[in-house]
Parts: C-alpha cells; structure tokens; sequence
C-alpha cells in the first residue's frame, strides 16, 4: 500500500493539490517531493547500497579519527629491542590463575630461533602482565584531527616494553593496525582528490567540445583520443615515476621540492590527467543533445548568452549522469592510487602512509608470505572501499534512473 | 568495406603522431643528458656516444629530435637500449611474447566462466545462484589484482604446509612466480608447453577474475533485454524449448559485443596483467618497463609505449571490424 502511494506521490509531483486515487474519505491535500527527496528515498530501498554507505561513513569516520584510534604513530619504531615481524598480539581476557574474566591484558614477547628452520619465532613471556589501558596520554607522539585539533590522546595502549600490535608489525617494527589507520587518510581522499580534477577537467574540456562544436570539438576529441591512445597503466607510471624525481625540469621550473605532501598533490594530479577522458567524453554527448533540447533554444532566444547557456542550462541537465559516473569512478582512482603506491610511486613513504604501500612490505625482498601472512590485511580495506563505493554508485544509478523506481 | 577501412586508417594516423608526440614530451621529463651517464661506463667507446647522439640528434633542439626519432621508428628503428646495448626491438620482442600468452589464456578462462555464468544469471533472476554470481562479480570488481595475486600465493603455501605431512609435498601446488621451471633447457618442446601452460594458470586465473564481473554483468543485462524481446516470444511461440531459446536465439545477439572484444585481445595483452606480472615475477611487459624506467632506460620505455600504443589502436579496429562482421545490423558503407 505505501509503496502504490508513493508511486502516485511521484507521478503527481508537480500539482500541488491532486488527491491520491487510493485516498478515501475528504479530500486530502497533498505536498509534492523535491527532487532531493525522491532520490533519497529511491536509493534508500537499495540495501546493499545503504550498507555500503554506512560502512563508507565509518571508514571516513576511522580515517579522520587516525590519530586517536591508533596506539602508535604513523612511522613509531624503536631500535632496541626491534620488534620486528611480530605476529598479532593475542589479547587476553581471563585470568591465567582463576580462569575469570578479567581486563584485557598481553603479555611482552621473548624473540627465539626454531632450532630447525631457523626462524624468528616469538614466545609469550608470562611473568609480567601488561594490562591494556585506556585514554592513554603520550606526548611524544601527537597527532592532528583533520589538521585542526592537536591531540596526544590515544583510545589505548601498553606500557612499555611491551607493544601492542593487534595486527601484528612490519620489517621495521611499525605497528600494521596503526598504519592501516593513518593510511586510510590518504588512500580514501585520494580517489575523490582525483575524480575532483578529473571532473574539473572532464567538464571543462567535455562541455566546451559539446557546447561548440565544430573545429573546437575535433580538436579536444583528438586529445582525447591521444590520452585513450596510450595505455592507462604505463601512462600512469610513467608520468607518476617521472614527475616523481625532483630533478625533473617541470619541479625545477616549479621550485618543488617533493616533499610528502607535495607527492601526495602529485599522485592526485597524475591520477586525474590520466583519468579526465572518459568523462569528458560522456560529458560531450550529453551536451550535444541537450544542445538541441526546446529549453536551450528558449534560453537563447531570451537572450543569454552562450556562457550562461552552457554554464546555466546545458551543464546542470548533466549533473545526474555526472554525479552517478563521479561516484563509480572513485573506486577506480582507488584502485589506481594504491597500484601505483604498490609499486612506490604513490604518496612518498616519508611521513604519510597508503593501504598500496603497506601491502609493498609484504614484496620486500627476501620476505616469505607464509611466515607473515599479516603484512596482508591492509589489502581487506581496499577491498571493502573500493566494493562500497561500487554499491553506493549502483545504488545512485539506479536512483535517478526515472525506469528504475520502485 | 574497404572504403571504411582507409578511412579508419587515416583517422588512426592523427591520433598515433599525437600519441608519439605525449610520450616524446614525457620522456623529456627525464633528468639530465643520459648520454653523458653513458660515457661514464668504462667499457663505452666515445665514438659509440657520438654515434648514438647523431643518430638521434640529442644535440639539437627537441622538435629536431623527436622528427628524428619518428623517422628513426618508421624504418622500424626504435634506438638501442641504454643498459644491454641491444635494438630496443629485440629487448622488448621477449616480454610482450610472455604478456601475450597471459592475455590469451586469461582470455580463454574469463570466456568460458563468464558467459555460463551470464546466462545462468540471466536466465534464473533473482534466485540464489543470481545473487551468488552477482556476489562473485563484486569481488572481483573489487579486489586490486595484485592483492588477489598476493592472497592465492599465502593461500597455496597453506595448503602446502598442511599437506606436506601427509603427502610429503616439497613442492608447491601450483607454480606462483616465473613463466617456466630452472629445468626448463632440458625439457622436450612438449614438455616445455605444459610447463609454460603451468606456470601461466595462477597469473591468468587472476586476471581473468577482474574482467569477469564486468563481462557477467553486461552479459546478464544484455540476456534479460533479449529475452524479454518480441522475437523470443515468437520462438517460444512456434514451440521452441527454453535451451532452444536461451542458448540459439538470445545468448547469440547477447554474445555479440563480446565477440567483438576479442580485438580487445592486444590492448589486454598491452596493460590487462599489469601489476599482476609484477607479484608473480611473471617475465611480462609491465615489470620490463618497470626496469627499464628504474635505468632511465629512455628508448626502451619509448619502445615500449608506442608498440602498445600501436597494439592498442590495431584492436579497437579489429574490434570494429569483427563488430560489423558478427553483427548483420551494422554495416560501414
């Protein structure tokens, strides 16, 4: 019943005082929905993409909160002892004597040989309990919250020497948990950073080459076509391998000096340069039919100018078809930004981290998979970005198709 | 037809001097003279380094330089390799084999899982092995290859570890890196082509996977449109069974693009593996220009882009070729 409601609710959405068919009794006045609202409403009866949004929120909300979620720092090891190569630390949650419940507590790590394969093994050493503390304060490793608040409050952590690592720690030392963390502040704003500049670029280009036609058109097409031309993934590596060197002539020229954020603004760049064709390409077929449209022609007549034609008329009749292919292809500058992290050629290791990155310590040389299986779980929240945004884009897609409402 | 085929050729041309033009551009962006890196080398003679510097006029301004190297490559002169002193054609010839046999058999695998795959989706909608495909083409649409690559290679070596007791298994399951055995040499030719086949199954499975769940999804949209189309009903209608149906009238217009794709064959070969080959130290393209980036080894990158290029823009017209050849709805005057 609510759903055949609804569906009259659409169908009438312009008058504002038709009574509903299934409405008995006194004429009821009814308040037609905004556009806004019918797609929320829409994409809310897609379950998966709602689950895909609310798991998407909680990364952004992990992400922002990095600092205070992580018990370490982002590149936090020490010398001595290393601890290297530790496997996750099994928390535990009763007491070892009565067999009760207890606060969770680990215990430190005793680092031992097999004596028959002679690898680096870890035994629990007993005799000390290091209980797990809460809203630890550790002033030697503050952080920021979106670059604002300055804070060294933790959620939680142990005292020294013992270390918490719950999913386990790299070549170095470095706490995997912590840097999962601080790398989702990069390889999750990264992709959208990208789809920014490739839609800035897509729109640009796309609606110029639409709007006008001709030898204009022809000509962006060509370069278009120029960019498709070359394989993405080299095109990518290259430029992003290239640019990389400070001793290139475009940094020299620039004055950049690579530092981390700046190979971070590169990648970004690098990534929608690659990244702007597809669009423009959409962008331009779109426009060259609105172009034609009755409502382009009235404008016209009325006497706007082509500017505000294109800027006012063409370019916002797009913006479902925009916001549907943004949104799908954010995974894509996903996947691409933590490739090219992969290979090194992402944000640079010195003081940011990137899921891409993490899982590069895993292909260090002369590591085997199997004694550390757990350099491998920052690839779990790729997969799980990259899958929801795929959901929320099928999800938005199928919202503001008209066909598609239910 | 023929008339077609030149004009798509001419167009191709444009676009191929532009292409050439952008990967000239970026190489420029390489640091400092590599010729003078070169003569540094002990064992390079200072005529080899004046050689190389007419060859490819390095001392002239760079639109001289890039005529001269589009000159150079239209003879089939891609320039000498930096690093082994090889033509850059004999040094890339052997990567791009090994990417090509990747993107076949990928190709082969992705076709025949994804089209039973399609049609069974298709065919039963919404029930429960719908949903698990539909599951299944998410994954793979979300998974970065190289982590797949990574996650199947701890996983053979849990296997073998727990089989290792009870079988005695010193070797691992499947080979998960290389193209061949280190006693490949000895081998006979047959022998030789199994190991290979081998070898290629783990990097090709992973590949394959990426490009099924965009394959399945299509294919299943294209499956229900056509099925609920006049012309089935009509087939229905004269009494053709449901397999009739399904696999002779719509899977056939269903298919077509897909056909078609098999020009998309040599783009794949180009950059489909990519990072794929890099995990499994897999002898291909993507890890040689890896390599030869890391050596500044400028010509065999330059190579490297324009053989694919070239690759890339011959399959988007084969594509469209195979296209009108499958398709009788289409036909370039």
């Amino acid at each position: 019943m609510s759903a055949d409601q609804e569906r009259t609710d659409v169908a009438y959405e312009d008058a504002n005082a038709h009574v509903s068919e299934h409405a008995a009794g006194p004429l009821v006045q009814r308040v037609s929905k905004s556009q806004g609202q019918i797609i929320w409403e829409q994409f809310r009866k897609h379950k998966s993409s709602l689950v895909g949004g609310v798991i998407l929120i909680i990364m952004y909300l992990t992400a922002v909160f990095a600092g205070f979620l992580a018990p370490y720092g982002i590149n936090e090891y020490r010398r001595t002892p290393v601890a290297a190569f530790r496997p996750p630390t099994p928390v535990h949650w009763t007491d070892p004597d009565t067999g009760r419940l207890t606060r969770p507590f680990i215990y430190d790590v005793k680092e031992e040989r097999d004596p028959l394969t002679r690898q680096r093994v870890y035994v629990e050493d007993t005799s000390q309990k290091y209980p797990i503390k809460f809203f630890v304060r550790r002033p030697s490793q503050p952080y920021t919250v979106l670059g604002l608040f300055k804070s060294d409050l933790r959620l939680f952590g142990v005292d020294e020497p013992a270390r918490v690592f719950l999913w386990g720690s790299n070549n170095l030392g470095k706490d995997v948990f912590s840097r999962v963390l601080y790398g989702g502040q990069v390889s999750l704003t990264i992709g959208i950073l990208a789809v920014w500049v490739a839609l800035f670029l897509g729109l640009l280009m796309g609606g110029i080459a639409g709007f006008y036609g001709g030898f204009v058109d022809d000509l962006i097409m060509r370069i278009v076509e120029v960019f498709a031309a070359i394989p993405g993934l080299f095109l990518l590596i290259v430029l992003a391998s290239l640019l990389r060197d400070p001793r290139n002539p475009v940094a020299q020229a620039i004055g950049l000096q690579m530092t981390s954020a700046e190979t971070f603004l590169l990648t970004v760049t690098v990534l929608g340069l690659v990244g702007w064709g597809g669009l423009a390409r959409i962008i331009r077929g779109l426009i060259l039919s609105a172009r034609e449209m009755d409502y382009a022609a009235a404008a016209k007549a009325l006497g706007a100018s082509e500017t505000r034609v294109l800027w006012r008329h063409l370019l916002p009749s797009t913006a479902s078809y925009v916001i549907v292919d943004t949104t799908l292809a954010i995974p894509g500058f996903i996947l691409a930004e933590t490739g090219l992290s992969f290979l090194g050629l992402g944000p640079s290791e010195l003081d940011t981290s990137s899921w891409g990155l993490l899982l590069r310590d895993a292909t260090e040389r002369g590591i085997s998979i199997q004694f550390v299986p757990w350099l491998l779980i920052p690839g779990i929240p790729i997969f799980l970005a990259v899958l929801c945004w795929n959901l929320v884009g099928d999800g938005l897609r199928d919202a503001f198709d008209p066909k598609k409402r239910r | 037809m023929l008339l077609y085929l030149v004009r798509r050729f001419l167009q191709m041309i444009p676009t191929f001097i532009g292409a050439t033009m952008l990967a000239f551009l970026i190489s420029q962006l390489v640091p400092g003279d590599f010729l003078a890196r070169k003569a540094l080398e002990p064992n390079v003679r200072q005529e080899t380094i004046d050689r190389m510097r007419s060859q490819f006029g390095l001392d002239q301004p760079m639109h001289v330089q890039y005529v001269r190297w589009m000159s150079n490559m239209v003879q089939g002169n891609l320039g000498q390799s930096f690093v082994s002193n090889q033509p850059v054609m004999l040094r890339i010839a052997r990567p791009m084999r090994n990417s090509m046999y990747l993107a076949v058999l990928s190709l082969v695998m992705l076709y025949l899982v994804a089209i039973p795959m399609g049609v069974y989706s298709a065919v039963r909608q919404y029930s429960l092995g719908d949903q698990v495909v539909s599951i299944i083409s998410y994954f793979g649409l979300a998974i970065p290859n190289f982590f797949f690559a990574q996650v199947l290679i701890l996983l053979l070596f849990i296997i073998r570890s727990f089989t290792r007791d009870t079988f005695d298994f010193n070797q691992m399951l499947l080979p998960v890196a290389g193209l061949t055995s280190s006693n490949f040499d000895t081998l006979s030719p047959f022998r030789q082509f199994l190991d290979m086949l081998w070898h290629l199954l783990l990097p090709s499975f992973v590949v394959a996977t990426a490009g099924m769940a965009g394959f399945t999804r299509v294919l299943r949209a294209q499956m229900i449109e056509y099925l609920g189309s006049d012309f089935i009903r009509t087939a229905r209608a004269k009494g053709i069974g449901q397999r009739g149906v399904t696999y002779k009238h719509a899977l056939r217009p269903a298919i077509i693009p897909f056909v078609a794709g098999i020009g998309g064959l040599l783009p794949a070969l180009v950059g489909g593996a990519g990072l794929v080959e890099v995990v499994m130290s897999y002898p291909g393209i993507t890890p040689g220009f890896l390599a030869a980036l890391d050596s500044q080894d400028i010509y065999v990158v330059l190579g490297l882009i324009v053989i694919t290029t070239i690759l890339l823009m011959i399959g988007n017209l084969l594509s469209d070729l195979l296209l009108a050849a499958v398709d009788p709805r289409i036909r370039y005057g």
